[in-house]
């Protein structure tokens, strides 16, 4: 039981940041299906970073974790700061560019990853090693039944995310910002009419979206693998756009889609151990957030209420 | 400034002002003045260039040559930014509101109180803007609830959330584009009052319009623009109607359309009992019934939001009748699918159409056969003959003089609204249907128009067609009806003949307080 809940939150958790990362982008007007390609650039370049912290700096595994993070979020808002361009500079197909950026993003890091290893560490191989994230126990909380399985062996970096998805919930429905960005994505014209520049709105919410995609990504680089490598993209990036817009676009209901694809999977997992399954069940469970998502498309889809204005390019001309 | 002659301060004041778009003159070297504090209206019909004079006033369009001098100072207006660091405010056609937000939030946009919680973390402070809102909305008789969603909002209340965000803005000089035609007649008498509560305020308001009764209503003064060309600045109260359509359309105008006897034929179209709900089950159409006879024009008269198109979509299929009997031709129609209705005996002039009546992205052409692609000789065997198409489109296009740049080849957004729907009544007319359905059909077009598609009806019926009309004009009602039903939440409250109703009758009736 402690073990489905303990890796339900690991995975619900860096789902969730990852999936606000797209609320931001979406609710200001851009279509963000590069998701994936965004937390990839995150995981890539925290892993880099923490990689190079500790061997070629020698610095401790807490110094190397806040570098992680930090350059995760660089990276996922330099990747972004392409979308950004492609959508509003060119007026590029939004969905297009999406796509065409994960493709980038997993290609170009895979290439990174083996030229890094190779010419700067003298080491061929085709992945960054992470050292395993230490884990910490609440005391107290943690010895009440069940409940308590919430606050023990917790990663640092779930502690994280909590407090950015609060910060950036406040930022969104709390301050003028926020006020801009969710109205350029139900009608541009009437924030332009207000006097308030479309573009920079956009632009400023499609590179926040990247920074949290890239927390998103060196935490899942972390917990499932504690290492970076093409293993990396197995399309949580994709089940992070599912769950905000089951999620409606909102916080709170995404949170419930991210918690819900979680728990399927670690008590999936959970399930085939006490079955005493063989393992080939396991790789079986592996899909069961993607099947939540067809059913829950069933379900969801009718009262889904998007953005007015997402995917559609800002002409001033165009009435 | 100050002008020797009068004395009164001059507020605006265009010169030489001259615009030119691909193809056309929009504005041609057209010079206003415009006073503080009074009501100037700009008079002129659809694509005579009224909007696009204010539109280089509030900083959308740069002139191609002129001088614009606000307060006596020379200006060169960049932005609508700029126009409104200059006190200047426009309310548009199409609204610009934010449909998820509270009324509140979209009057702050752009220009949020802020605060500091804690002393450093910025925060937007809703209820200081709440306040603001209803102090400023008591102060003009604008009464909104600030709390309100825009998207539950009626219109008539969305266009006076427009309205307070000028004022939240600090506005002084107030443009309204076309502000009534989106309004009920009630609606727009409030309107009109709440103009005149902006000019005793000391604001100074630019009214665009082609409604000459608004004018009279509520105007100071009055420019009249014909095919971008300033025709003269009139003194309101001084001046008659006729003089001033004169100037507006370059002609006389008989607003009055001339009809044959009323001779009645066959009965083309009976409802009865007809109940039409919501998808949340709300009655909409209340056990509604009436026939409409060949040469006979039907008008159901009302104040929009109370059944009648709702009527007019279950006749011609767009809606499901919950229950009650559609007859056309003496065919039951209540189930059949539109194309069987079509070609049972319909044609149908919807109210809105943008979404309805035509594919604005289809060419002319297309869009003049799209009830009819399927047949021959506009198809053979599965493949259309364009030839065919072009050739019926150069027909109807000289018919119904519909106004277009490139012929059949003109897509259809790009035409102007009245010109978008004489081609919808040219095809729906040359169908040659026994029944027209007719709603709204005049909507937000100028005197010319309206006049070209009144006589069209009048022909369609002296033709011996029945024609259900169905407009939120009274008099439009009253000029064209041979019968009129008028509906009052849902339910027929009358039913007689066009001769034994004055419109203070049908008034009533509208309003729901008519004699039984």
């Amino acid at each position: 039981m402690d073990k489905i809940i303990i890796d339900g939150m690991s995975f619900t958790l860096p789902l969730f940041i990852m999936a606000i990362g797209g609320i931001c982008c979406e609710r200001s007007g851009i279509t963000n299906l590069a998701v994936e390609g965004l937390s990839g650039m995150g995981a890539f370049a925290g892993a880099l970073a923490a990689y190079i912290a500790v061997k070629q700096l020698g610095l401790g595994y807490a110094q190397a974790h806040v570098a992680a993070l930090l350059f995760s979020m660089v990276g996922g808002m330099l990747l972004a700061m392409v979308h950004a361009l492609m959508c509003i500079r060119f007026k590029a197909n939004q969905v297009v560019s999406g796509v065409v950026i994960n493709l980038l993003s997993q290609a170009l890091t895979i290439f990174l990853v083996k030229t890094i290893n190779s010419t700067v560490f003298g080491r061929p191989s085709d992945q960054i090693d992470l050292e395993v994230s230490t884990r910490f126990t609440v005391p107290g909380i943690s010895s009440i039944p069940v409940i308590g399985a919430f606050f023990r062996n917790v990663y640092p970096f779930e502690v994280f995310i909590i407090l950015v998805s609060v910060v950036v919930w406040y930022l969104l429905y709390r301050t003028g910002f926020g006020l801009h960005l969710r109205a350029s994505g139900d009608n541009p014209h009437a924030l332009d009419a207000a006097g308030v520049n479309v573009s920079v709105v956009r632009f400023k919410a499609c590179v926040l979206s990247g920074a949290l995609c890239g927390i998103g990504g060196i935490c899942f680089a972390y917990s499932i693998s504690a290492q970076f490598s093409s293993d990396y993209y197995v399309g949580y990036g994709y089940l992070a756009i599912a769950a905000l817009i089951f999620g409606n676009w909102n916080f709170m209901p995404t949170l419930a889609a991210c918690l819900i694809f979680g728990f399927s999977r670690s008590l999936g997992y959970q399930a085939v151990q006490w079955a005493q399954l063989p393992s080939a069940w396991s790789d079986l469970i592996m899909i069961l957030p993607y099947a939540m998502t067809l059913l829950l498309l069933v379900f969801f889809s009718k009262t889904n209420h998007a953005p007015r204005a997402l995917g559609v390019i800002y002409d001033k001309s165009e009435r | 400034m100050m002008n020797d002659m009068t004395g009164e301060e001059i507020i605006v004041e265009m010169r030489g002002i001259t615009k030119k778009f691909p193809g056309i003159v929009a504005n041609d070297d057209v010079s206003i003045s415009i006073k503080k504090g009074e009501i100037f209206a700009i008079l002129g019909e659809n694509g005579a260039g009224k909007s696009t004079l204010m539109s280089i006033l509030y900083g959308m369009y740069e002139p191609d040559s002129g001088e614009i001098f606000i307060r006596g100072k020379k200006e060169t207006i960049s932005s609508p930014n700029y126009a409104s660091s200059l006190n200047i405010g426009m309310v548009h056609q199409h609204f610009m509101l934010v449909s998820d937000y509270t009324i509140a939030e979209n009057i702050i946009l752009g220009t949020e109180p802020g605060a500091k919680a804690l002393g450093f973390i910025p925060f937007v402070d809703m209820k200081r803007a709440e306040r603001e809102v209803k102090e400023l909305s008591e102060e003009y008789g604008l009464s909104v609830d600030p709390g309100m969603i825009i998207s539950e909002a009626p219109v008539s209340v969305r266009q006076r959330v427009e309205i307070l965000k000028m004022l939240y803005r600090k506005a002084e000089i107030l443009i309204f584009d076309e502000p009534t035609a989106v309004l009920t007649p009630q609606e727009i008498e409030s309107l009109l009052n709440i103009i005149k509560n902006l000019r005793d305020g000391g604001k100074t308001v630019i009214l665009i319009t082609h409604k000459l009764d608004e004018i009279k209503k509520v105007a100071d003064r009055c420019a009249i623009l014909q095919r971008g060309r300033l025709m003269g600045v009139l003194d309101v109260p001084s001046t008659d109607t006729s003089t001033m359509v004169k100037l507006m359309v370059g002609r006389e105008m008989d607003l009055a359309v001339e009809k044959g006897p009323f001779t009645p034929g066959k009965e083309v179209l009976k409802v009865e009992d007809l109940t039409v709900k919501n998808s949340d089950g709300v009655t909409l159409v209340n056990d509604v019934s009436f026939t409409v006879h060949s040469g006979e024009i039907f008008a159901i008269a009302g104040v929009s939001g109370n059944g009648q198109t709702e009527i007019a979509d279950a006749v011609a299929g767009l809606l499901k009748a919950s229950s009650g009997r559609i007859t056309l031709n003496g065919v039951d129609i209540t189930g059949s699918s539109i194309r069987k209705r079509v070609e049972t005996g319909l044609s149908y002039v919807p109210e809105d159409r943008h979404n309805v009546g035509m594919i604005l992205d289809l060419e002319l052409r297309d869009a003049l056969i799209i009830r009819k692609y399927y047949l021959p000789p506009f198809q053979n065997n599965g493949i259309l003959n364009r030839a065919e198409a072009e050739t019926y489109a150069d027909r109807l296009i000289e018919d119904y003089d519909i106004r277009c740049s490139r012929g059949g080849e003109t897509v259809t957004r790009s035409m102007s609204g009245g010109n978008q729907q004489k081609a919808i009544i040219a095809r729906e007319i040359d169908m040659d249907r026994e029944l027209a359905v007719f709603v709204q059909p005049t909507r937000g077009l100028d005197v010319g128009a309206i006049n070209h598609i009144h006589r069209q009806i009048v022909r369609e019926r002296d033709r011996g067609k029945a024609i259900l009309l169905i407009s939120l004009e009274l008099d439009e009602v009253m000029a064209l009806a041979d019968t009129i039903g008028v509906i009052y939440s849902g339910r027929m409250e009358k039913i007689a003949g066009a001769d034994k109703l004055s419109p203070h009758d049908v008034g009533e009736y509208m309003m729901g307080v008519g004699k039984k």
